[in-house]
Order: structure tokens, then C-alpha cells, then sequence
């Protein structure tokens, strides 16, 4: 069993590789929602999303002796392995319903536990507020550009296609939307 | 040469993942050798896993979970046992398991060794056991690799040697080819020096496939190949 006072993350993933069941089932408790919400925004549909979290979690648990802390945050390595495999299938399925479309409007901030701990729940809420008003800050036309490579997988040709501007302006979008997104973000 | 200028206002689109492929390559190409453009892909790889939190909030069923440690208990003893180690089932202690790897790491490194001595592609050994040396492409000229397999080819390592870091966006991954068909049997990363060894995970045995190859995917693994290959090697008994 996993002491009282809770391992951060990097311990657990040690402890995942490990074989350690209940690790595996506090990182669950930890991140389920985060992942589950990041791939329902892709694929727009619970019971694909659910079985991307199953696979999310099972990698993780397959392959975290491979975890390199200097790359990568935990909970960054655990997005990029959600949004790759989600963005993966969406490809294969050629399309997407539209009546799931995600865009930043749809934002709100909800209440519920993300994570356990009320200190850290406190925090991971302050810090979506954080990310969501930097999104919001965006001009309009680089928040599209950013949803439709964010989360549905675009590349900047095929936003450039989408939305029938120059590649080169798209390019510029999301260039300008990311570096004023590290700016707010480093600010705050 | 994209080698000697860096690639900075690239890396937005790069850590979003929303490059072209072939424009993909070549900033991964530039990664692998440039460590300031590393370090500024790393912060912007973090300011993408932050927009996660912006996605609308959404929850999974609640037996989701159960489903996940049922899966997980489900891994281990679904693994195909060998046959070979059937017989000695229970009594196999764990010892003389750790014995065998030591082993099989230990002829392996000097079969690395040897390649590079003698630029050998296939070795045999004693009871059938072959070493296929694999061959590097351009795109890891450095690398070296060897399939090594019993004669039934129902057990086979794959061991490589300075393959090049990637970033957390992309792992390697083995592919087992038939006709033209190509099996997924290992998604893996490598260590500070390119080394890896590893089981590989086979439906069925190595000897119906033609060939081997090692990709570059994106994290977790493509369901067909879509990356570079950094590594070959042709399966067929000499």
C-alpha cells in the first residue's frame, strides 16, 4: 500500500514500473478526468474516449520504466500519449460529428474534483481559470486555428485548407497564439 | 543546412503536433543534434499539456476504472508462454531466469561488438540460435540493432545501440513484415547512449515474417507505419 502522505507523481511512475497496482490506481484517481476530458474533446464520443483512457492508462502502466522526468512533466506525458492515440483514431475516422466540434467558447468552468487532495484541487482549479483566460485573450482567428490543430489534429495545411487562408497565415496563427500563450502563462 | 540555423519558429507547431510530416522530420532531424532548440521545445510541449486543462471538463463512467485494473491483471498471464519453457514451469526459479538474461545480454553485447568488427549480417549458434544483424538507414547512420531468435522462432530480442534521443512526441517502433503486411511487436524508447534490449512480443513465430523494421512514430505507436525507418533486417534463413 502507498504510504499516507501521497508520492508525486515522478515517485509513482517509478513505483508503475514496479508493478505496483495501487500506484497505478492513485495515478488513475489523479488524472482519469484530465485524460478522459482531453480525448471526449477529440473524438467527441464517451465510449471511444473511454477506451482511450483504458489504453492511455494500460501504456503507462506497459512502458513507465521508459519515463524520462527530464523531458517531460507527467501530467505532460500523459496528454501527449492521450492526444497522439486520440488524434490517431480521428484521423482514421475520416470525420468527426459536428455536433460535438469543440471550440474555446465552449469552455466553463465547471466544479467537481479533478484531483483528491483539497490543496491540490485548489491549485489544478486555479491553474484551468489560468489557462482558460489566457486562451480567451487570443484574437479569435488564432484560438481557431489553435482548436483545430489542438483538438482535432490539423496540420497547419489542412487548417490552411479548412479555413482557406494561406498556409503561411496560418502558420503565423499559431506561431503568434503559442508564444503569447507561453508569455500569459509565464506572467501569471 | 537546416542542420546549422535553428528552427525556433517552428517549434510551436512542432510541440502541437501540427507540422506536415515531411516538415516534421526535418525539425526532428535539427532536434536530435541541437540542444537550445530542445530546451525551447520542451516549454512550449509544456504550454500544449497546460491547454489540456482548457478542454471542457468531462467524466468517465465510474466502472471504467475497474475495467482498467481488469485489463492490467489480464496482461501478465496472457502472455504466450514459449514452449520450450513449458515443461520446466513452476521450478524455473527466478534465478536461473535472471541467469538466462544475463546470458543473452552478455552474447548480444558481444555480438554488437563483433558486427561492428566484422560488419556480419547473420550468426548462428549452438541449438539453431540465429543473430541477424539489422541495417541503418540515413536517418540513424550511427545505429546499430540485432534480432536475435531461437530456431523455432518463438523467442526473439531485439537489442539497439545508439539510435538517437527522441522527443516525448515520438517513440520507436518495431514492425514484423509479411507480404507487405506490417505487425506492430514493440513501441519503445532507448537510453541516453541509444541502447535498448527487449523481449519481442510476436503473434505468432518470427520465422513466418520476411523482415524487420524500426520506425519512428508518434508516442504510443502508429497502427500502420507512417515514420522514417532507422533500422532493417531481413528475417529469411540464410
Amino acid at each position: 500500500m502507498l504510504k499516507k502522505s501521497k508520492p508525486d507523481d515522478f515517485h509513482l511512475i517509478k513505483l508503475i514500473a514496479q508493478s505496483r497496482n495501487d500506484a497505478i490506481n492513485e495515478l488513475y484517481e489523479r488524472y482519469n478526468r484530465l485524460v478522459f476530458s482531453v480525448a471526449f474533446a477529440i473524438v467527441g464520443d464517451q465510449s471511444v474516449a473511454e477506451e482511450i483512457t483504458l489504453d492511455v492508462f494500460v501504456q503507462v502502466w506497459q512502458r513507465a520504466a521508459s519515463y524520462r522526468p527530464e523531458l517531460a512533466k507527467v501530467s505532460t506525458w500523459l496528454i501527449a500519449i492521450t492526444r497522439h492515440h486520440a488524434i490517431d483514431i480521428l484521423r482514421w475516422q475520416r470525420s468527426r460529428p459536428e455536433a460535438n466540434s469543440v471550440n474555446w467558447e465552449d469552455i466553463a468552468l465547471q466544479d467537481g474534483p479533478l484531483i483528491h487532495n483539497l490543496e491540490e484541487q485548489i491549485e489544478g482549479t486555479l491553474k484551468k481559470e489560468q489557462v482558460r483566460k489566457a486562451v480567451a485573450q487570443l484574437p479569435e482567428e488564432q484560438r481557431q486555428a489553435l482548436a483545430l490543430a489542438y483538438f482535432k489534429g490539423y496540420t497547419q495545411s489542412q487548417i490552411s485548407a479548412a479555413l482557406k487562408q494561406p498556409l503561411g497565415t496560418i502558420k503565423t496563427r499559431i506561431r503568434l497564439a503559442m508564444q503569447k500563450l507561453r508569455k500569459l502563462l509565464d506572467e501569471d | 543546412m537546416i542542420e546549422d540555423q535553428h528552427v525556433l519558429e517552428s517549434l510551436p507547431a512542432y510541440a502541437l503536433g501540427s507540422l506536415d510530416e515531411s516538415e516534421a522530420q526535418v525539425i526532428a532531424g535539427h532536434l536530435a543534434g541541437c540542444h537550445i532548440c530542445r530546451s525551447e521545445l520542451l516549454t512550449f510541449q509544456e504550454i500544449a499539456g497546460q491547454l489540456a486543462l482548457a478542454s471542457p471538463q468531462a467524466v468517465p463512467s465510474y466502472d471504467l476504472k475497474p475495467r482498467l485494473m481488469e485489463r492490467i491483471q489480464s496482461l501478465e498471464p496472457n502472455r504466450p508462454k514459449p514452449e520450450r519453457w513449458r515443461f520446466a514451469g513452476r521450478r524455473l526459479a527466478v534465478g536461473a531466469i535472471a541467469g538466462l538474461v544475463l546470458i543473452v545480454t552478455l552474447a548480444v553485447s558481444n555480438l554488437l561488438l563483433w558486427n561492428r568488427l566484422n560488419q556480419l549480417e547473420v550468426l548462428s549458434g549452438p541449438l539453431g540460435m540465429r543473430a541477424i544483424a539489422l541495417q541503418n538507414t540515413d536517418a540513424a547512420p550511427n545505429s546499430s540493432g540485432f534480432v536475435v531468435m531461437g530456431a523455432d522462432g518463438n523467442n526473439g530480442v531485439l537489442v539497439v545501440d545508439e539510435l538517437p534521443a527522441l522527443d516525448t512526441q515520438y517513440e520507436y517502433q518495431l514492425w514484423l513484415v509479411r507480404n507487405g503486411n506490417n505487425t506492430s511487436a514493440a513501441v519503445f524508447s532507448v537510453d541516453e547512449s541509444g541502447y535498448r534490449g527487449m523481449r519481442i512480443e510476436a503473434p505468432e513465430t518470427l520465422l513466418a515474417y520476411s523482415s524487420v523494421r524500426v520506425t519512428i512514430e508518434p508516442t504510443g505507436g502508429s497502427a500502420h507505419p507512417t515514420g522514417e525507418s532507422v533500422l532493417i533486417g531481413s528475417l529469411f534463413n540464410p
